[in-house]
């Protein structure tokens, strides 16, 4: 424990998503054993397994049925939602390392959010704006932004064309295909148009769109509404130990080091609604000074 | 469209990227019309006919489900199963269907009491089959026999497809030469799988593949047809 406490969210999530990755490879590769397995697309033994929340959807949608087994496992993947939220995409899809590692990666240092925020804390006493109309309630309360009408995009093109059209260009998917089309020429001797065609389709999308995760990602759209279930490891703000609190300084680490999701970890107020957007990567948990904030297993409840 | 309260102590920057500004709308727009053009295309462009494993082959049911997870490839105990490539369109890559070089398809009776293991781990029912499936009645594709290119058509004295025929689909004609049973033959394979015409190069040197294949029925419903319009030359 202490060990892994001592190393920075970042490294941490890399190594956990390069451990899943490679166990999907090798589940794939060696098939003897864990046959069947699948790709992140559907992972799991035999009936036990999860599935591309997406995927399943937009094969419902396509197929024009319910579908049961895909329920089933669509159960697993809300149950595994109300423990950890949208993890998914901090710690096991493959997508954000890899945009780390392409050329155009805005480090840190590079964020243009460095400028000093004026210090105004929210009221815990004030009433959220949710003054607006209904439809704005709505929108705010599950933090709406282009990814849902590029997932409202993907559900009408596979409903009107009766195939799951995002699964042709999803990132995560090509990741695996590439991977294994690599194995395979390899081990049978395929070579085929894929092997270059597919690692191009993949860096296009991620070099290109280098606000890939954040402003078109359906899957991500989807699971951040699937992520209100979300009743465990939920961010705490710690309110007696904040800097902004306690000495009235004009801080902020935190707010600043969410720059992909853009939720404010001492939200409740401000930010309610974009905690569905939290992928729980930590980064926040990094940057506060005095540790204020934290992913505890259950939810505090002391100030209520 | 301020989503945001004047306590607010994000930058603008910031402020900018949360919530539905009018650039991230466009470019949703712009993705969402972009997934829209992709369907629509690759709907009218179509795609090649392939062989389907066992439960697939409803063609439009399969491909309205096929999530491409690669779980029928990985379990399938015969190896059979491959990835479709690219070649074959943008539609059908990524989803199953055979490579009768690698395997064949015995609907799973040597290691599964005959229970298609692909059907049984399909997370989406695309591979789904009927009740009552045996493999007399799921059809996955039919042989076809290029003359020109077989051994014993050549009298060459090969016999190894009729002999390994599992649904006695192949048999000689009174002529002598193997001709395929098309109402018996449920494609599963393997007489490709043993067909030794590639390795005899010396005897056919234009071949370009086995001399006998299995392909959608379709196709050799097709083959046949120019085969006997070119008036049975052979
Ligand atoms: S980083 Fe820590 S101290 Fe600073 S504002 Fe956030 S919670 Fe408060
Ligand atoms: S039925 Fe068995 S042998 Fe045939 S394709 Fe499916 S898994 Fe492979
Ligand atoms: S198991 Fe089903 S969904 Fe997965 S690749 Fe095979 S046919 Fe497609
Ligand atoms: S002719 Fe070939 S594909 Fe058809 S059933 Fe016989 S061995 Fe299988």
């Amino acid at each position: 424990m202490k060990f892994i406490k001592n190393i920075k969210s970042k490294n941490l999530r890399a190594l956990v998503i390069i451990f899943i990755s490679i166990l999907i490879i090798v589940a794939g590769i060696f098939n003897s054993a864990l046959s069947g397995a699948g790709n992140l697309s559907s992972f799991g033994y035999s009936l036990i397994s999860t599935v591309c929340p997406l995927g399943a959807l937009e094969a419902m949608m396509a197929a024009n049925t319910i579908i049961p087994r895909a329920l089933l496992s669509l159960g697993v993947v809300v149950l595994l939602m109300v423990l950890v939220g949208r993890a998914f995409c901090a710690w096991v899809c493959p997508v954000p390392l890899l945009q780390r590692w392409f050329p155009g990666y805005k480090g840190k240092k590079d964020h243009p959010d460095n400028q000093q925020k004026t210090l105004d804390l929210p009221q815990s006493d004030s009433k959220p704006a949710g003054s607006g109309s209904r439809g704005y309630r709505i929108m705010r309360s599950i933090g709406f932004d282009s990814r849902y009408v590029v997932l409202a995009g993907a559900l009408v093109s596979t409903a009107a064309f009766g195939f799951p059209v995002f699964c042709l260009v999803c990132p995560v998917g090509l990741v695996f295909a590439t991977i294994f089309t690599i194995f395979r020429l390899f081990a049978f001797g395929e070579l085929t148009v894929t092997l270059l065609a597919f690692p191009l389709i993949l860096i296009l999308e991620l070099v290109v769109f280098r606000k890939w995760c954040t402003k078109i990602c359906p899957l991500g759209a989807l699971i951040s509404l699937i992520a209100s279930v979300n009743r465990f490891f939920r961010i705490n703000w710690d309110k007696s130990k904040c800097l902004e609190v306690t000495e009235g300084t004009l801080c902020s680490l935190c707010h600043k080091a969410c720059s992909r999701e853009n939720v404010d970890p001492r939200g409740k107020v401000l930010a309610t609604n974009d905690l569905n957007s939290c992928t729980k990567c930590r980064e926040c948990v990094d940057a506060c000074p005095s540790k204020a904030i934290s992913f505890p297993f259950l939810p505090k409840h002391k100030e209520k | 469209m301020t989503f945001l309260k004047k306590t607010d102590t994000r930058s603008e920057e910031q402020t900018q990227t949360t919530g539905l500004t009018r650039r991230g709308f466009a470019l949703g727009c712009g993705s969402a019309a972009a997934l829209l053009a992709l369907g629509g295309t690759v709907k009218v462009v179509g795609s090649e006919a392939l062989c389907r494993p066992p439960g697939g082959q409803d063609e439009d049911a399969f491909i309205a489900a096929c999530i491409r997870c690669d779980k029928c490839l990985q379990i399938c105990p015969t190896n059979v199963l491959v990835p479709a490539p690219l070649e074959k369109g943008l539609l059908n890559a990524r989803t199953p269907t055979f490579n009768f070089k690698l395997g064949w398809c015995d609907y799973c009776k040597e290691s599964h009491a005959g229970v298609p293991q692909c059907a049984k781990v399909c997370p989406t029912e695309a591979l789904k089959l009927p009740e009552g499936a045996k493999p007399e009645n799921v059809i996955m594709g039919k042989a076809y026999i290029v003359k020109e290119w077989c051994l014993a058509w050549r009298l060459k004295n090969c016999r190894i497809c009729v002999d390994e025929c599992p649904y006695d689909a192949i048999e000689f004609n009174n002529d002598g030469f193997p001709v395929v049973l098309l109402d018996k033959c449920n494609g599963c394979g393997l007489c490709e799988n043993v067909c030794i015409s590639m390795i005899s190069t010396k005897i056919v040197n234009n071949a370009t593949d086995r001399a006998i294949t299995v392909k959608p029925t379709m196709t050799v419903d097709y083959l046949l047809a120019k085969e006997s319009r070119s008036g049975g030359r052979s």
